[in-house]
């Protein structure tokens, strides 16, 4: 007996779907519930960033750097302040790359919680969503602390950052370490090593490497196909060459290199290597230094242009910045890791079933606000 | 055969080891809570624990106040604001940092510098407002500030402005008749004059 065909369906998930993580519509075309297209529409969450930033002065793009990526704030600030300081030819001193990187460190933890929590949300686990926020809250509450704002930052400025770190940060930052280093294992018995959940994720959306590497994907995705690819270790910037990680790749625990469930623990692996970065860059951090001290009085960068890269949670975020000379930015141009991850959609998701695209969905972690920009 | 058998102790097991990690946090729930009451309890800010040099830093994020008493109407905070929901009109002072009575306008700012210019109008509009605290950095007097936090001497900490309208987010600071006051001023110091 052949494989009996019924009518195919076209059939739309979101915009207003809370699996979709945003404002995202998928046109499926769908056969009995096997899958066989997905079209991503996309511009529901349009706010013509790189529009607007050519209408802003350069310390002015930053409030719109955070709002691209709101989860992960910090490093969007990073990125556009390291191609700033290329594109001006500033070194800023240790004080404030080290700053930087914990900040960042501590944010891609955030980041990678809230993703991994929001997939198993995705797949009705709802309970280790809930322990992955609660400890998600307290590095929020460490970056209130530093800038008084707790989802969208400005903190990082263009030869500096907008203020120091206030006092007791450090301490208060190792102690959150030391309470979450133990969560990490907890996390992994609650939600990887679930039967359910692994049922659920293991050898479902594979991504094989080459598919990976032909569209573009970055980030812990790309890492889950077996890729050994991070640009703090193969193009460092800032001060991470001075400090010592691995990079998780995936290596197929539980089904095939590349599903979902290696997307799910490569970024849990990730956690526990950010948190190794952020206690040695603690240890090395130099006690004095002007967090001021090289931001220029006005930016106006010369003529030419500049495309920086940096890791973000999400993968390799560039900046393309070309000045001509003025105050403002002749063209700013993002290149957005979840926009990427997005396009793999339909290559990887085709063939499975309803129930598993929003898995594979859930396990690429994207966010919208980068996407559309 | 086998599978069937590891399928059956592995649900198993993931399941009690779930129910195990809920049970340990079912008897830490009082010790471990973060659900806060939340009209009757409020997190504590962080601003009270932290050692900062208060005088310097603005490290809080709320809604924005200015001490018109101050102003000196440079539009810096205009400039530097990315959404210019701020809007400052100016006008030339009769004489430059003298007290005018008629229209509660201060000469001199309490950092001692003489005003040459009255702030007829400070709009700020708070629904638009991003709190990206650029507006605040700038300024050579210190009279913009984002509530609470470091400035709480100054004004105590208001995280909580709904307001019924739109039009009430619109937060008008320049003192009310500055403009018209002005015009009279004027007016009477010419016929003087004449």
């Amino acid at each position: 007996m052949g494989v009996v065909h019924g009518q195919e369906m076209v059939l739309n998930i979101g915009p207003q779907h809370p699996a979709t993580h945003g404002v995202l519509r998928l046109q499926v075309k769908t056969d009995g519930e096997v899958i066989s297209e997905i079209t991503p529409y996309l511009g529901y969450l349009h706010r013509c960033f790189e529009k607007h930033c050519e209408n802003v002065s350069y310390e002015q793009v930053i409030p719109f750097t955070d709002r691209c990526d709101y989860l992960a704030s910090m490093t969007m600030n990073f990125g556009y302040v390291v191609a700033m300081e290329q594109l001006m030819d500033i070194k800023v001193n240790d004080r404030v790359e080290y700053i930087r990187v914990i900040m960042a460190e501590l944010q891609r933890i955030a980041s990678h919680l809230l993703a991994t929590g929001v997939f198993g949300l995705d797949l009705g686990a709802f309970t280790p969503f809930l322990h992955m926020l609660r400890d998600r809250e307290r590095i929020i509450d460490l970056f209130e602390m530093t800038c008084g704002a707790r989802l969208l930052y400005n903190y990082m400025w263009v030869g500096g950052l907008s203020h120091d770190l206030p006092k007791g940060f450090v301490e208060a930052t190792l102690k959150f370490l030391d309470y979450f280093e133990p969560k990490i294992d907890e996390f992994e018995n609650l939600l990887g090593h679930n039967k359910i959940f692994v049922e659920r994720t293991a050898d479902i959306g594979i991504m094989p490497a080459e598919v990976a590497i032909n569209y573009g994907v970055t980030g812990p995705n790309l890492r889950a196909s077996g890729v050994n690819w991070d640009l703090r270790k193969d193009n460092p910037y800032s001060v991470y060459s001075k400090l010592d990680f691995n990079v998780p790749i995936g290596k197929g625990i539980k089904g095939t290199v590349g599903d979902s469930w290696d997307r799910f623990y490569v970024r849990l692996q990730e956690i526990r290597e950010s948190v190794k970065i952020v206690r040695q860059a603690i240890d090395q951090l130099p006690k004095d230094g002007d967090v001021h001290q090289s931001m220029p009085k006005k930016i106006r960068p010369p003529k030419g242009s500049i495309y920086s890269r940096t890791e973000s949670p999400r993968g390799d975020l560039g900046y393309y910045i070309e000045s001509d000379g003025s105050d403002t930015p002749y063209r700013l141009k993002m290149r957005s890791p979840a926009f990427t991850a997005l396009g793999v959609l339909n290559e990887i998701a085709g063939g499975w079933l309803m129930s598993d695209v929003l898995a594979i969905l859930g396990s690429l972690d994207i966010v919208l606000g980068e996407i559309d920009r | 055969m086998k599978r069937y058998f590891t399928d059956i102790y592995e649900s198993v097991s993931s399941i009690l080891g779930g129910m195990s990690i809920t049970l340990v946090h079912l008897f830490k729930a009082r010790n471990d809570n973060v659900t806060l009451q939340y009209p009757e309890e409020k997190w504590p800010r962080p601003e009270r624990n932290i050692g900062f040099d208060h005088n310097s830093y603005n490290v809080i994020r709320s809604r924005l106040h200015v001490d018109m008493d101050d102003c000196i109407g440079c539009l810096k905070c205009e400039r530097a604001c990315p959404v210019d929901c701020i809007k400052i009109e100016t006008e030339k002072a009769p004489a430059r940092g003298e007290d005018l009575k008629e229209i509660k306008h201060k000469g001199v700012t309490s950092n001692g510098t003489r005003k040459a210019l009255v702030v007829t109008r400070f709009d700020i509009d708070m629904s638009e407002c991003c709190y990206c605290n650029l507006c605040t950095y700038p300024c050579p007097e210190e009279c913009i500030f984002m509530t609470g936090g470091p400035n709480a001497k100054k004004h105590p900490i208001d995280y909580e402005f709904s307001e019924p309208d739109r039009s009430d987010l619109i937060y008008r600071f320049a003192k009310k008749g500055a403009k018209e006051g002005l015009a009279e001023l004027n007016n009477s110091k010419q016929e003087a004059e004449a």
